[in-house]
Order: C-alpha cells, then structure tokens, then sequence
C-alpha cells in the first residue's frame, strides 16, 4: 500500500515538471511567493506557525518541529494577464502569457533515534518569470518575450536546542535557465522587423538559516534569511534573425550575463488564542538592491552589436503578510479555512519599470482549506488574487504608459505523513 | 460556524474580474475645426523620399500622418494627386525613387548602398493631370515649392522652363495649351471651391535649401525682403493674411537647421585615409606648398580660389562634405586629394553662417506670424536637434545618422516614413497645446524606416 502512495506521487511530481514556466505577477520583482498551499491561504505568510514539510524553505528551524516524516507536493498554476495602454498613442497591448506553474516539492524525514533532528530536501521555484506580449506590440525592441525559470534545490537540516528553540540550516542549488526575445528595429524588404533570442542556462548557490521559537502556548516565532544568488550565465547563446545585408553587423554567437537573486529576510508570527484559530503574521524584507544591472556581454562585438548594461537600479523593500485560520474539528478529521492578503512595495524605481517585470505596489487578498481525511493523507487548496496598476516612463527606452495586471493563482497541494 | 459559509468564504478572491478592462479615451478637437484640412507644404508635406515622389511615400507623408490623427477629430479623408501602385517614384530630376541594394565600387567591391529601384522614373505622371474636379485635395504639398512661390503665375505653367511638374500634375488648369488661358497659383488652387477650416503649414525649406545642396553654387536663397512672390516675408504675410481673414486656424513649422542633416555629414571633412605608400607619394606633391598628410585620417582636399596661388587647401573641421561627392572618384581616381573637390561638393564655414543666418530670419517672421495670427507653431529645430543627439523611442534608437539612425530617407534630406510620423507628432503636439485638442500621437514604429536587401 505504502509503495503504491509513494509510485502515485512520483507521477505527480513528473507530470508537475512537465509543463515548468512561471508568470510574472505573483510577487514583487521576480519573485514568486507560492511555496506552501497553507501559507498562501493566509497572504503568503506563515513562517511562525509550522505545519508541513514547507517549513524547509520558509525557515529551516522549523523542520524539527514537524511532528511526522512527511512528502509534501504541490502547484499553483498562475493566470496573469497584462495590460499595457500607451500614454503617448492610447495604443492598448495585452500579454499572451502562458500559464505559470510554480511548483514546490518537500521531502521531510523525523529520524526515530534522534527526536530532535529533522532532515529533508525541497525543490522550489521561488524565483522566475515568464511574459510573452502581442505581436507587434509597442514596446517590441525592448522585450517580446521573457522566460526564466529558477529552481532551488535545498538540502535542510534542523535541530532543536531546547524544547521551545530550534535552528536550522539549508544550502541552496540554484540552476535556472533563461530565455529572452525582443524585435530588431532593422527591417527586411518586406517590412518586417529582424529578431533577436539570447538563451542560456545559469547556476547559482546559496543558503538559507533560521530560528523558530516555540513555547507551545499563544505565541509561537520564527526569524530566517534566504542568501542573495547570483545567477551566472557562462555559455549563453544569442541568435539573430536579420536581413542578409545586415547578417555581418549582427553575428550568432555565446555571451555571458548573470543575474542577481535577493536576499530575503523574514520574521514571522504566530497567534493562537484557542485551538481553533490562528493569526500569522510575516514581515519580509528582501535585498533587492543587488539587482542595479541588467548586463549582457557577447564574445562578439560590431558596430551593431555592443555588449549593454540595462540600469535597474532595484531597491530593497519591505513586504507584510498576514491571514488568519479557522479549524473545524470532526472526529480524526480536521478542516481548516483561511483568509488572508498581504501589501509589497515595489523593488521597482520610478523610471525604471520595464515590460519584462512590470512591477508595481500591491494589495493582494487570498484564500485557502485544507482537510485531512486521516492521519497519513491530507489536501490544500488556495486561491491568491491581485490586481496591479503601475503608470512610468522607462529612462533607457523612453517606452511610456501603464501596466495593469490581474493575476489569478488557483493552489493545490497534497500531503503524505508517516 | 457553519460548513456552506466557510466554503464561501474559500471562493471570495474570485470576485476579481479576469482581465483588465481596456480604458475608454476622449478625442476632442478643442476649439479647432478640422472638418477642411489642408496640408500645405513642400516634399515633406507630400511624401517625397529616397529622393522620389511615390505611392507608398505619399501615403506615409507627413501631410497624410498629420491628418490621419485628425480625422479622429473630424478631419476628411486623405485626398491626394496619388502617384502609380508600382511605387518606382520619380525624382525631380526625373529619375526613379531609391533603395538599399549592393553596388560594386570601381574597386570590384560589393556593399550596400542606395541604388535607384529602376532605370527611368515614373515619368508618365508628367504627362497625365492629377486633377479630379469632384474630389478636392486635402493635400497641397508640392516637392520644391518655396514660400514665394505660393503666389507665382508661373509656377504651373507648363509653357515655362521653371515651371514644377509636381504642381502642374494637380492644378486645376490640367496641362492648359499655349494661349489658352492663365495659370493659377498654388494659392490658388488650394482656396479654389472654398476655404479650408484648417491649415498645416511647413514652408520655407525650399527657399534655402537647393542653393545649400549646391555647394552654394546655384540656385540663391529666397530673400527676406520683397513683394509677395518675390520676398520671404511678404510672402507668408500675404498667405495669412488670406487665412486669418477667413477664419482659418493653422499650424505652422520652423525651417529646421538643414546642415545638421545627413547629407551634408555622411562624409566626414576628414575621410582622406591614406596608408604610408599614399601618404608618402601625396606628401611629394603637396608639401613644397606646405600641405602634409599622415597614415591614417586627413582631410580632404578642396578648391577654394582664395587659398593661396594653386588654389586648393585642407578641409577644416566644420565645413561639410556634400553626399553627392563622387566616392568612387575618391577611392580610384584620387579625387579630394591629388584633385580637390570641387566647390559644389563643399560647404565652407561661411557658406554655412551664411544660409544659417537666413533660415535664423525666417524663422524670426516665422515665430512672429504663429504669434500675431494665433496659429500654433512648431519648433522643428528642437525635434532635428534631439534627433541629431539620438534618442531611445520605445525601445528603438533613432538618430540623424545615414541609413542607420533609422529616421532619414535615402536621400539623407527627406524623413522616411517613421521619421515622417515623428515630426507630425510634434505638430500634434503643437494643435493639441494651442487648441485644447485631445488628439492621440502617432506610434511611428508602426511605419518603415530603411528597408534591407
């Protein structure tokens, strides 16, 4: 029986890798905050109270305190769709994005003979971006499409000092691949306007620390800090669709670029007036500041084609999450319901703003239930929503106008204890 | 808490709508009437480009891009002397419009370079009357024309050796016989059937112009001074005259400083390069009149009379080399070196303060008019200035660079069709300040710039 559990699950996790690709819109910059259906049931927040395997990348410290071995498997498919309407020409363009689908992956073993210790391992996607505009969209030459995907794979280890303290530590695997697409202002004889797409895969490594104090009273905390990664891309690829006149000037060929992921700083609360009720309550700070260039350097250079240093000039911002829980106890099985919604600033400068991150401060509200049908199996399932409205003119490529953006992310997530 | 209430709770972020909602946007007119527009100009005005008048450049004319933003406010649709569908374009010299093609130099080297679409213009335009008395045109540019010409009789006249082909073509006089009657002006014709509500004027270029093209060897300057017909001033007194007291608004342009332009500075006055062998045996003939050249960058050499007994000096920084120098003569017949350029191929300091010194007192009438008539004015010397510096354009570089800054014709005078949509832009710009009118601009990456083989 327990074989057949764990063969289901592998299928899942592989279907769940096949269609990879995530959306912009689901949190400030890059980022995506979808690593826990309970979390994101109560505003993405949650690193003070424990309750799955997902603590290993929301803190590490609290792995130890999970009280079973547990696999933990989970997607949020993100429907995000862009609207862009030109201040200069009222030209209105929309995304065509594909559906994102971060995914998260936990694996948290309680060895028997030391009570104290918890290990695991998680796959996340807490990183990435996919957006893909119109054709013959206003803003061409700056971007058509962006894909980048981002994966952190996080071996965790977790000890408690004492009953109500534990610390834990992570380190982090970063690989990730990117894929970028903008139009040519050269025009072939038809009109038609040439193409580049610069690809790569990038690797990245980090860690991630963390302590959770827990008296198992009204009040339980936690403080963890994920390190900033810089994303490498050593043997990146670009290729250019041009005119034949022109092919001299724009030469295929490998470039190099890197990419700087933030830092994250999290401190976390937990408020438990009764059994039945639970309010959470999570600061984020995050070190965006890292991210000041957009650089790519082509190991070949013409008049045409210079190596560019895009100014991005993010900085760091502070994000609050919170929510709240309701449990329905009935016999062995429980249900719970959260509300919850959270507000980010945005890492984004005034002028600043581009079309492959347009970013802006948001409210976002969200929702979740979880229920156990018995001690070894549980499900989530969340709902997050926002709706973002950032007008700016980009001081490198003049493009001027307004980005709204609503973004739905449906979760849904299974549990396996033992 | 009951069980039905909390699943609802679940489903409460769906009252979000799925897409954003496209915004509504207001067009208004203000307090001009666009419902007769006219767009009165030179080649600009009627699309002349790649040194041609073609279909595809009328229709991306700065004329047409002006009033197609304005039609959302109540301008007619676009009426012009259309020229063929085969778009070969014919030039004032009667020859076909350009392209970018390959062409070998008299090296045996091949690279690109503007090359005329077709051995002969569209010359059967010549021949054949534009003029459609049911159908008025909204579109009175004429490749050319300058300021005092408006006014001129024989400006038409076919009869006449410096008559314009591309007015006579439209003109309600259709090609008159000797003798059989009088030609109309310009003026004329664009207030023939009624008076327009509304006028885009963008004059002036032509009456500087031909004569800088030449080197300043030919065709003088418009003078300031004189009759309508004759004078600069006169002349666009008498045309505003005609508009004001008919109640016509208008938007009027600056002559735009024409020797920051690329065909006065592809070629650099200092494009001379020479490699030891060439150095050495030019060196030979020039320095026993004090004239030495290096491996490398030199200037090149032009006839001036007043320098010196043989009459041929350097190239000083500042003075202009004309695009129509002949390169292949400089790469193998040591023309601009053992040979000077000839003056027509040159523009010298002074030649320069002299023709900016003009378009600086036109511009002077130019400001005063707009300013006494209430017409709205267009500064076109900031937008060719901003274009000269280059600047990002969502996303695109755009530059008064040759071929590729991408704004520029193959002329290297005219604007191509993007460049076109920028410069109506300014005169959007300009109605929608003077009028309180709430017209959207042009997204000018919509419209061709050079197109490659």
């Amino acid at each position: 029986m327990k074989v057949m559990h764990q063969r289901r699950l592998l299928v899942c996790i592989g279907l769940l890798f096949i269609s990879m690709g995530f959306t912009v819109a689901n949190a400030q910059g890059f980022q995506v905050n979808f690593q826990g259906q309970k979390q994101q049931g109560m505003g993405c927040a949650g690193s003070g109270l424990i309750q799955d395997a997902s603590t290993l990348f929301f803190n590490p410290a609290g792995a130890s305190f999970v009280s079973t071995s547990q696999v933990n498997v989970a997607t949020t498919p993100i429907f995000a769709n862009v609207m862009y309407v030109d201040s200069a020409t009222n030209e209105m363009y929309r995304t065509e994005n594909p559906v994102g689908t971060p995914l998260n992956f936990y694996a948290l073993v309680k060895p028997k003979r030391i009570r104290r210790l918890a290990y695991g391992l998680s796959v996340t996607t807490p990183f990435g971006s996919t957006v893909q505009y119109e054709p013959g969209w206003i803003g061409r030459f700056a971007i058509t499409r962006l894909s980048m995907k981002v994966f952190h794979i996080q071996p965790t280890a977790s000890f408690k000092i004492t009953d109500n303290i534990s610390i834990g530590a992570g380190f982090v695997f970063s690989p990730g691949s990117v894929n970028l697409q903008k139009d040519l202002p050269v025009q072939f004889n038809d009109g038609t306007f040439g193409h580049a797409e610069i690809s790569g895969a990038a690797m990245g490594y980090g860690y991630n620390l963390g302590v959770y104090y827990n008296p198992g009273g009204f009040l339980s905390a936690g403080l963890s800090y994920r390190s900033g990664i810089n994303m490498s891309v050593s043997d990146g690829q670009v290729d250019f669709t041009v005119p034949e006149g022109l092919a001299p000037n724009f030469p295929n060929g490998t470039l190099s670029a890197s990419l700087a992921l933030p830092s994250v700083t999290t401190l976390g609360l937990n408020i438990k007036p009764n059994a039945s009720w639970n309010i959470v309550a999570d600061i984020n700070y995050v070190g965006w500041n890292t991210y000041d260039t957009l650089a790519f350097d082509y190991a070949t250079n013409t008049s045409s084609l210079v190596d560019t240093k895009s100014p991005r000039m993010y900085k760091n911002i502070f994000a609050f999450r919170g929510g709240i829980q309701y449990a329905v106890f009935d016999k062995d099985k429980v249900l719970n319901v959260r509300l919850g919604g959270g507000f980010g600033f945005s890492p984004v400068p005034t002028g600043y703003l581009t079309p492959e991150t347009p970013d802006g401060n948001r409210a976002y509200f969200t929702s979740g239930i979880s229920y156990e049908f018995n001690k070894h199996f549980s499900f989530d399932a969340s709902i997050y929503a926002t709706k973002i409205t950032r007008a700016d003119t980009n001081l490198e490529t003049q493009l001027s106008g307004t980005f709204t953006t609503i973004a739905w992310a449906p979760g849904i997530g299974i549990n396996y204890n033992w | 808490m009951k069980r039905q209430y909390l699943y609802i709770l679940f489903l409460l972020p769906l009252l979000l709508a799925c897409k954003p909602k496209a915004p509504t946007h207001v067009v208004d007119a203000g307090t001009a009437d666009f419902t007769k527009f006219i767009a009165i100009g030179d080649g600009h005005t009627a699309g002349y480009m790649d040194d041609g008048l073609s279909l595809d450049g009328q229709k991306n004319s700065l004329g047409a891009m002006i009033q197609q933003q304005l039609m959302m406010a109540g301008a007619p649709a676009i009426e012009m002397p259309w020229m063929s569908d085969q778009n070969i374009g014919l030039s004032l010299n009667g020859l076909s419009r350009l392209i970018l093609g390959y062409k070998t130099d008299c090296q045996g080297i091949s690279s690109l370079s503007p090359v005329r679409v077709s051995l002969q213009g569209e010359t059967s335009a010549l021949t054949s009357s534009a003029y459609n008395p049911s159908k008025k045109y909204s579109n009175f540019g004429v490749p050319g024309v300058r300021m005092i010409d408006m006014v001129s009789t024989a400006f038409g006249n076919i009869n006449l050796p410096q008559h314009n082909p591309f007015f006579a073509r439209m003109s309600k006089d259709q090609f008159n016989l000797p003798g059989s009657g009088n030609y109309s002006s310009v003026q004329e014709n664009i207030f023939d059937g009624g008076y327009p509500t509304f006028c885009s004027i963008y004059l002036g270029i032509e009456d500087v112009l031909p004569y800088a093209r030449s080197g300043a060897t030919q065709h003088p300057m418009s003078p300031l001074a004189g009759f309508p017909g004759v004078g600069f001033e006169e002349s666009l007194t008498q045309l505003c005259e005609q508009l004001y007291g008919q109640n016509v608004n208008a938007v009027i342009a600056t002559i735009p400083n024409i020797s920051d332009w690329p065909f006065f500075n592809t070629i650099p006055y200092n494009g001379l390069t020479l490699d030891a062998e060439k150095a050495a045996s030019l060196n030979q003939i020039y320095n026993p009149i004090g004239i030495s050249f290096v491996v490398g960058a030199n200037p090149f050499m032009v006839a001036d009379p007043n320098a010196g007994m043989f009459g041929v000096r350097p190239a000083v920084p500042g003075e202009k080399i004309l695009l129509t120098a002949p390169l292949d003569s400089v790469k193998c017949n040591q023309m601009g070196s053992i040979f000077p350029f000839r003056n027509e191929f040159v523009l010298t300091t002074d030649e320069l303060a002299t023709i900016q010194l003009r378009i600086d007192e036109f511009n002077a009438v130019i400001r005063q008019k707009a300013t006494s008539y209430g017409f709205a004015l267009v500064e076109t010397g900031d937008f060719y200035d901003k274009l000269t510096t280059g600047f990002a354009y969502n996303g695109a570089t755009l530059s008064a660079k040759f071929v590729s800054g991408g704004a520029f014709s193959l002329d290297g005078i005219h604007l191509n069709p993007r460049g076109n949509a920028l410069l109506a832009n300014e005169f959007i710009k300009a109605i929608n300040k003077k009028f309180s009118a709430k017209i959207p601009l042009i997204n000018a990456l919509n419209y061709n710039a050079i197109l490659f083989p």
